[in-house]
């Protein structure tokens, strides 16, 4: 039989000795499909891809820091204290920002029973985003305590699921109006009214996601092996639902911070006294026809936009990228 | 095979899904034994109730009706802790899908220690990553590897973490549910000679089921034919593959693709037709007979004459 | 095969996929005839590439993926040079036409299954309405569904799912194409259905004339259907020789690894012929003969240059340097050389 080749003419001057077995390794055969891959630096990897997201998280860590540390920088004002006019002995109402023709300073200008409104919507700021966070991590927890084992565990699903049916079919907003309303309006009321409502819709969620993968081949498999129930929700489960439940928890802020300014709107919210940017809004609100003041509703607004859609796109971007499928 | 000692024994076992009108009966008054150090082939086609059997075996899927008696002691229904621990740690599986039954999120470390934790018998931290180690030496896989996540592995890497998750559990019967059909055809060899090897090695007892008769003839000693929740047939696997009886396992060996054109192209089908073969059920119920030592099979009286003549020949 | 009219002839094919800033490197410079009338086998495991291969001859890779280089002629047009979804509409059911795996995702569970059929004679072949209807009818029973009148009117999940196989065929043929590609046509189906649908693709054949390209990692398959087989490995044609050649006398060491890793050659208690180790990652590129690493037999050169194709008869050629005249002399495993064997004496029993 001759051989013919087809592609290559025969002279190819190939050095005959290379025509010898190669030393065949085992092992070697074993790594030619490994590729080194690590879970969260392919998240890391592709968030940080994301130029929007990147700039919008740098933002905010800013945002959150001057908050912290404003109150110590120095020439600070207090955002309460009512500052008045040592030459006429009235007030400093309405003072346009950085007006020059006022001796005192007021960098975002005065509200109308002057107060200094850079102060009060630092200090708002940071009122809103504790409630925002506390409320959060409070859904969270408890969210996610009860949505895995309404999900996971079959004998518990006819009760929880009638609970929800009963607690959900409350209004929120009726629930959220009681509450302030029967207890003393105060930070912790508001975070409290917001925490008993909040934590059903994310238990149902992660109810829901682990209904779906409950069944899974995996999951069989460590019944198998006899793991305890606490343990697969714990390195089973939640790992799978990690990316989805940070997105929930990154809007739940800016929710959170959104049914305040809904309830000071109403005027359940926090008492006056106390700087919040629902109540920073909701006095603005009410000058916002004054072409001259609507300044005292730009600054808040402004403020709560960017934290508002900061949370929604980090917290967006970071599902994405924290889904294996979106890793190469 | 004289005188052997049996592992496990099915009796008259029936798996239902649903309740009321939904009800489905996926297992029907089936009964098998296993013994100790052999392997047992159990073929049907998908939705036949193979995988079921299984998995009442292991209990995920509760039993109806019917017992499944494990050395001597019954092991389906409510068992106490001390029981359901040794059960668990003694009868383990190995599952169809290698992509579906790592779990992503953990190191195959975690995955193979997984039942070691469970069970909490490998005295120090220092002794767990021996048994791991070991392990993954066992089937042929790198020590170092404990430390990667499985979506690194190709599909035939990951069903062997999957037999080292369950050899660290030390198990006497290992239920192998399609263990190699969702594998690429040069791998399927590896972990066919993997299992043998560690039968070998370690005195496993294999039930071992498929819906591919040729590999399930490879593995074998004994091979059961199920169809539509009822086995039909059971025998050693030469005798069954030399002598078949019932018209469904006929229909299955004919199936059987060769890898030989001139064979394959000239190949006749045996058609299973259920109403034309049994057309006398309703009046002449069948029964599950040994019509000779070893070989049983299902079917009625009139059947039974008919075999029994073909096998006088 | 006496006829040797080309009907398609790919050369040199070079697909590349985009992911996420690396370049995967599908199809990796694949050459390939097809003859009027013939069954050619495609094999190889899952990312050897063979769906990627002829899904290119149809315009249906994925939006991240392009042909690089190389060329598919058919009909004096180069399909490779296709662009718009209009150049393609010409091709794709009309000229060629595909069966896919799964029957349930290629049906409209919303419409019966008798106007599908008949939606893909209207749009093909120049019929409407009632002459539509009646060929759809005949072209039910074609396919073996018994009372095609009946079963017209029924939808997708009446069927079972061979019976959903044969619809999809159907469908495929109410096209009236060339040629037909059955991308793993019968995977997900039960053995004895296999065989039955396998029949039925052999019987459209000859009636229609159809020319088919089997996809597939199933070696039963491809013996009962297959004249002329193409075993792929790592996007790469690496044997590619008739039936009885690729089966009798395989020549690439992949192909002896495929063949004898199967239990029916195996014999029993002891361990069957296996290839260590995984595919390899086709985002790196590969140097010399991809197989290499894993190849018990592989020489010094496999590591160097990639294999030319050597010719072992006019119609079987392979891609190793094993053919090559300097290369040491290897015997293929014993179950191959015992396959061989048997074929002979059963020959020799006929006789």
């Amino acid at each position: 039989m001759t051989r013919k080749k087809i592609m290559n003419d025969i002279n190819d001057n190939i050095d005959p000795s290379l025509f010898e077995f190669a030393e065949y390794d085992e092992t070697k055969s074993e790594l030619t499909g490994y590729s080194n891959y690590s879970f969260w630096k392919s998240t890391f990897q592709v968030f940080m891809k994301n130029k929007v997201a990147v700039a919008l998280l740098i933002l905010i860590v800013s945002v959150v820091l001057f908050t912290a540390i404003q109150p110590y920088l120095p020439n600070q004002k207090s955002p309460t204290q009512i500052y008045i006019n040592p030459e006429t002995g009235l007030q400093y109402r309405n003072i346009r920002p950085n007006d020059p023709s006022v001796s005192e300073n007021f960098i975002f200008g005065t509200n109308s029973i002057g107060q200094d409104l850079w102060a009060r919507i630092w200090s708002g700021t940071r009122t809103s985003l504790f409630i925002g966070v506390s409320v959060a991590i409070f859904e969270a927890i408890v969210g996610i305590t009860i949505g895995a084992l309404w999900g996971y565990v079959r004998k518990l699903d006819a009760v929880i699921t009638e609970v929800y049916n009963v607690w959900d079919n409350i209004p929120t907003t009726v629930v959220l109006i009681i509450l302030t309303y029967v207890m003393k309006p105060s930070i912790s009321t508001i975070i409290f009214a917001m925490c008993m409502t909040g934590w059903l819709q994310m238990a149902r969620f992660v109810r829901n996601l682990i209904l779906i993968i409950r069944d899974r081949e995996y999951n069989l498999a460590s019944r198998c092996l006899g793991t305890p129930t606490s343990r697969i929700i714990t390195k089973n489960l939640l790992p799978y639902l990690v990316s989805v439940i940070m997105l929930r928890m990154a809007l739940a802020i800016p929710a959170a911070i959104g049914n305040e300014v809904f309830l000071s709107y109403i005027g359940m919210g926090l008492p006056i006294d106390i700087p919040s940017l629902g109540n920073l809004i909701n006095e603005g609100r009410a000058l916002m026809m004054d072409p001259n003041q609507r300044y005292q509703l730009f600054f808040p607004a402004a403020v709560i936009s960017v934290v508002t859609i900061s949370f929604y796109v980090i917290g967006n971007v970071f599902a994405d990228s924290a889904d294996p499928r979106n890793h190469v | 095979m004289s005188n052997k000692e049996c592992l496990l024994e099915v009796k008259n076992l029936r798996v239902e899904f649903g309740k009321g009108k939904q009800k489905f009966v996926a297992v029907n008054d089936v009964s098998f034994n296993i013994y100790k150090g052999e392997t047992f082939g159990l073929v049907g086609e998908s939705g036949s109730g193979k995988t079921t059997i299984g998995r009442a075996i292991i209990r995920i899927n509760p039993a109806a009706s019917g017992d499944i008696i494990y050395n001597g002691q019954k092991i389906s229904g409510k068992i106490d802790k001390e029981l359901d621990s040794q059960v668990t740690r003694k009868i383990q599986m190995i599952f169809q899908d290698p992509m579906a039954s790592l779990n992503e999120r953990a190191k195959v470390d975690y995955i193979v220690s997984e039942g070691l934790y469970n069970l909490k018998n490998y005295g120090s931290e220092e002794g767990r990553k021996k048994k791991v180690e070991q392990a993954l030496l066992d089937v042929g896989l790198l020590p170092e590897f404990a430390s990667r996540f499985p979506h690194e592995f190709s599909g035939g890497q990951r069903q062997r973490i999957g037999i080292a998750r369950v050899l660290v559990m030390e198990p006497e019967l290992v239920i192998a549910d399609e263990p190699i059909s969702a594998l690429d055809v040069s791998i399927r060899a590896q972990v066919i000679n993997l299992l043998s090897d560690l039968q070998k090695k370690k005195g496993l007892t294999y039930l071992f089921i498929a819906h591919d008769l040729s590999v399930v003839r490879f593995i074998s000693d004994r091979i059961a034919v199920i169809y539509k929740g009822n086995i039909v047939e059971l025998a050693e696997s030469e005798k069954l593959f030399a002598n078949p009886l019932h018209p469904y396992t006929k229909s299955l060996l004919s199936a059987i693709p060769t890898p030989n054109p001139n064979v394959e192209r000239n190949k006749i089908i045996e058609v299973y037709e259920p109403k034309k073969s049994h057309f006398d059920y309703d009046s002449n119920r069948p029964k599950w007979v040994e019509i000779e030592p070893e070989h049983y099979i299902l079917a009625n009286d009139r059947e039974l004459e008919g075999y029994k003549k073909i096998m006088g020949r | 095969m006496t006829n040797n009219e080309k009907v398609l002839s790919v050369d040199n094919l070079v697909i590349k996929f985009n992911l996420r800033g690396q370049e995967l490197t599908a199809i990796r410079g694949a050459s390939l005839e097809l003859y009027k009338g013939e069954s050619l086998a495609i094999v190889g495991e899952s990312g050897s590439g063979k769906s990627v291969f002829t899904k290119s001859f149809m315009g249906l890779l994925d939006a991240n993926g392009r042909i690089e280089s190389g060329s598919i002629i058919y009909k004096d047009n180069d399909l490779a040079k296709y662009k718009t979804e209009d150049d393609w509409i010409k091709i794709r059911g009309k000229e060629i036409a595909m069966v896919f795996q799964d029957p349930m995702t290629s049906l409209n569970p919303l419409k019966t299954v008798g106007k599908q059929v008949q939606e893909s004679i209207e749009l093909h072949q120049n019929l409407q309405g009632e002459e539509a209807k009646k060929l759809a009818v005949e072209i039910l029973n074609d396919v073996g569904i018994s009372e095609p009148e009946r079963r017209y009117k029924q939808y997708p999940h009446e069927f079972s799912g061979g019976m959903r196989q044969r619809v999809v065929i159907a469908i495929a043929v109410a096209c009236n194409p060339n040629i037909l590609i059955c991308d793993e046509p019968t995977t997900a189906l039960d053995v004895t259905i296999q065989a039955q649908i396998l029949q039925l693709l052999k019987n459209l054949q000859k009636k229609y004339q159809l020319t088919i390209i089997y996809i597939t990692h199933d070696l039963g398959v491809v013996a009962n259907v297959a004249d002329r087989i193409a075993v792929m490995y790592a996007g790469d044609i690496i044997e590619l020789g008739l039936s009885e050649e690729v089966f009798f006398d395989p020549k690439h060491p992949y192909t002896w690894a495929l063949l004898s890793s199967l239990p029916q050659l195996g014999i029993k208690g002891e361990e069957l012929y296996s290839i260590k180790g995984t595919p390899p990652n086709l985002f790196k590129e590969i140097k010399g003969d991809a197989f290499a690493p894993r190849n018990p037999h592989a020489l010094k050169i496999d590591f160097e240059k990639r294999p030319p194709y050597f010719e072992v008869t006019p119609t079987h050629k392979a891609r190793t340097w094993l053919l090559d005249p300097r290369a040491p002399k290897v015997e293929p495993p014993l179950s191959i050389q015992k396959m061989r064997e048997m074929e002979v004496k059963r020959g020799e029993r006929l006789e």
